[in-house]
């Protein structure tokens, strides 16, 4: 009985070396499907998902598994030696604190942050926000659409405070959505997925508002991550976004 | 003198990398830590804000806990079988649910539009979430079941035939609680207190989705360990520190207590 359970034991331990050394060498054959680790910020949730979908449809024998998270945590784990062939950053600040470990990267589309707010109790303008009976939530400085938010508040010239400060885009939505807040700051992308029930109002800076998301292949990854790169980049990566809701990258 | 039990290579083996195991993610980030700087780290504002926010509300979600949480175990042990044997899985649950889940229940029921929440929204113009309040309730869900677990256990191993012998002499139940069976556990109780004390102190997924992350008001340690990791990890690494020697001091000071406690004293 102890012979068998050291003996399984091993042949665990001998599977788990196996696998992640194939993996660390990008090796592909005839049986086994190249796995590409892509890493995005959460408001790429949906449409990278979809952008995986075909890619894999478009490649045959590849498979794209996504994390996502809020970009300067994934710039933490990328420089922590997290194991992702493709980073695709909310910001540009996050992309160049993971400078050390992408080979090269450049911007792919960009995002604006709005005001958002249930359709049946609607904001009539940003300053609405200044006043003290309308719950609002917006994510933390410390990520990007945080930043995008508050410096899209300040030139708008709002003084009033949230009532949390959500360290990433959707949690802030969750609040939302779940109507516990009168409006929310959230990136457009986020506001057009919450549905008809929802609706949302621009700020009056849309460069203060806008955000640039840069893509970018890591030093260590696999053959194919550049693939899936100039896929995103392609006529059908570039409609996916802009059906959801992304400007153009510049 | 008595002979030492010996104790096969295999066990102390395995018993090392257990240690080893626990051990030695502590010491990486305890040697991560701006030992010069320390002081500086944790009186900083957003450091000083956390601090107060963890600790008033895990205290008082320990207290509630315990308020609640003792009379519940003494029905968990004292109860019909009939009873308890479905109770006591649901009182126990929280301690299984995932945090985002934990929060998500929360919510549903104490938000705005929650099956409470709305009525006493509608009502008083108040609403749980976003408040201190929803900081300690959570604690008090997450924490709580840890002391009803442990304080059934002692409650159990209480032998019976004293409180059976106080009630033949004339004391009520009430009596028999109060003046028997509760200083008797007295041990599980306060290690009981201590465990959902640690367990409040530590919770941040229920919290942030119940209760959200605003500096001074809801914001607590996990959480500004969280937010600081990738603006100033010196800060993350200072407040996990802290709360690694604070968790690690409670348990010293209270081993006397813990081991009888589990010794059923």
């Amino acid at each position: 009985m102890k012979k068998a359970i050291v003996a399984a034991t091993g042949l665990l331990l001998a599977l788990t070396g196996c696998s992640s050394a194939t993996e660390a060498s990008g090796v592909s054959n005839s049986v086994t499907e190249t796995t590409i680790t892509v890493f995005a910020a959460s408001s790429l949730t949906e449409t990278f998902t979809e952008i995986g979908k075909q890619f894999e449809a478009a490649n045959p024998g590849t498979n794209v598994t996504f994390s996502f998270a809020a970009s300067s945590t994934l710039a933490e784990q990328i420089l922590a030696g997290a194991p992702a062939d493709v980073f695709a950053s909310a910001s540009e600040k996050s992309m160049d604190a993971a400078v050390a470990q992408i080979s090269k990267s450049s911007v792919f589309t960009s995002n604006r942050v709005v005001v958002a707010f249930p359709a049946d109790k609607p904001l009539s303008a940003v300053t609405d926000l200044n006043n003290p009976a309308i719950k609002w939530v917006q994510c933390d400085r410390q990520v990007p659409c945080g930043t995008a938010a508050d410096a899209a508040l300040e030139s708008d010239g709002i003084s009033g405070t949230p009532v949390s400060l959500e360290p990433d885009v959707k949690s802030v939505t969750g609040k939302l959505i779940a109507l516990e807040v009168d409006a929310a700051i959230i990136y457009a992308t986020d506001a057009k997925s919450a549905g008809s029930e929802f609706r949302s109002i621009e700020f009056s800076n849309s460069e203060k508002a806008t955000t640039r998301y840069p893509i970018g292949v890591t030093l260590n990854a696999n053959t194919k991550a550049q693939v899936f790169v100039d896929f995103v980049f392609s006529e059908a990566g570039q409609k996916v976004l802009l059906d959801a809701g992304f400007g153009l990258p510049s | 003198m008595a002979k030492k039990t010996q104790v096969s290579p295999a066990l102390t083996a395995f018993g090392f990398a257990g240690l080893l195991v626990v051990l030695l993610p502590v010491v990486a980030l305890l040697s991560r830590v701006p030992w010069s700087n320390l002081a500086a780290q944790l009186t900083s504002e957003s450091s000083i804000n956390a601090i107060r926010v963890s600790l008033v509300t895990s205290i008082l979600a320990a207290l509630i806990s315990v308020v609640l949480g003792v009379p519940l175990a003494w029905y968990l042990a004292r109860g019909p079988a009939a009873i308890t044997k479905w109770l006591r899985p649901i009182v126990i649950s929280p301690l299984v649910m995932p945090p985002t889940v934990a929060g998500l229940a929360l919510l549903t029921l104490m938000g705005r539009n929650g099956l409470l929440g709305k009525f006493i929204y509608e009502q008083t113009g108040w609403a749980m979430p976003f408040t201190m309040a929803a900081v300690v309730l959570t604690g008090v869900f997450v924490g709580m079941p840890f002391l009803v677990l442990v304080v059934e256990a002692v409650f159990r191993q209480l032998p019976i035939e004293l409180e059976e012998a106080a009630q033949t002499l004339g004391a009520n139940p009430s009596k028999v609680f109060w003046r028997i069976s509760f200083p008797l556990a007295r041990g599980g109780v306060i290690s009981g207190l201590v465990l959902a004390w640690a367990r409040a102190l530590g919770e941040f997924g229920a919290t942030l989705t119940f209760a959200g992350s605003l500096p001074g008001v809801t914001r607590t340690l996990p959480m500004e360990v969280y937010v600081a990791m990738e603006v100033d990890p010196a800060s993350a690494y200072s407040i996990s520190a802290m709360l690694v020697v604070i968790a690690i001091t409670v348990v010293f000071l209270l081993r006397s207590n813990l081991i009888k406690a589990f010794n059923g004293k």
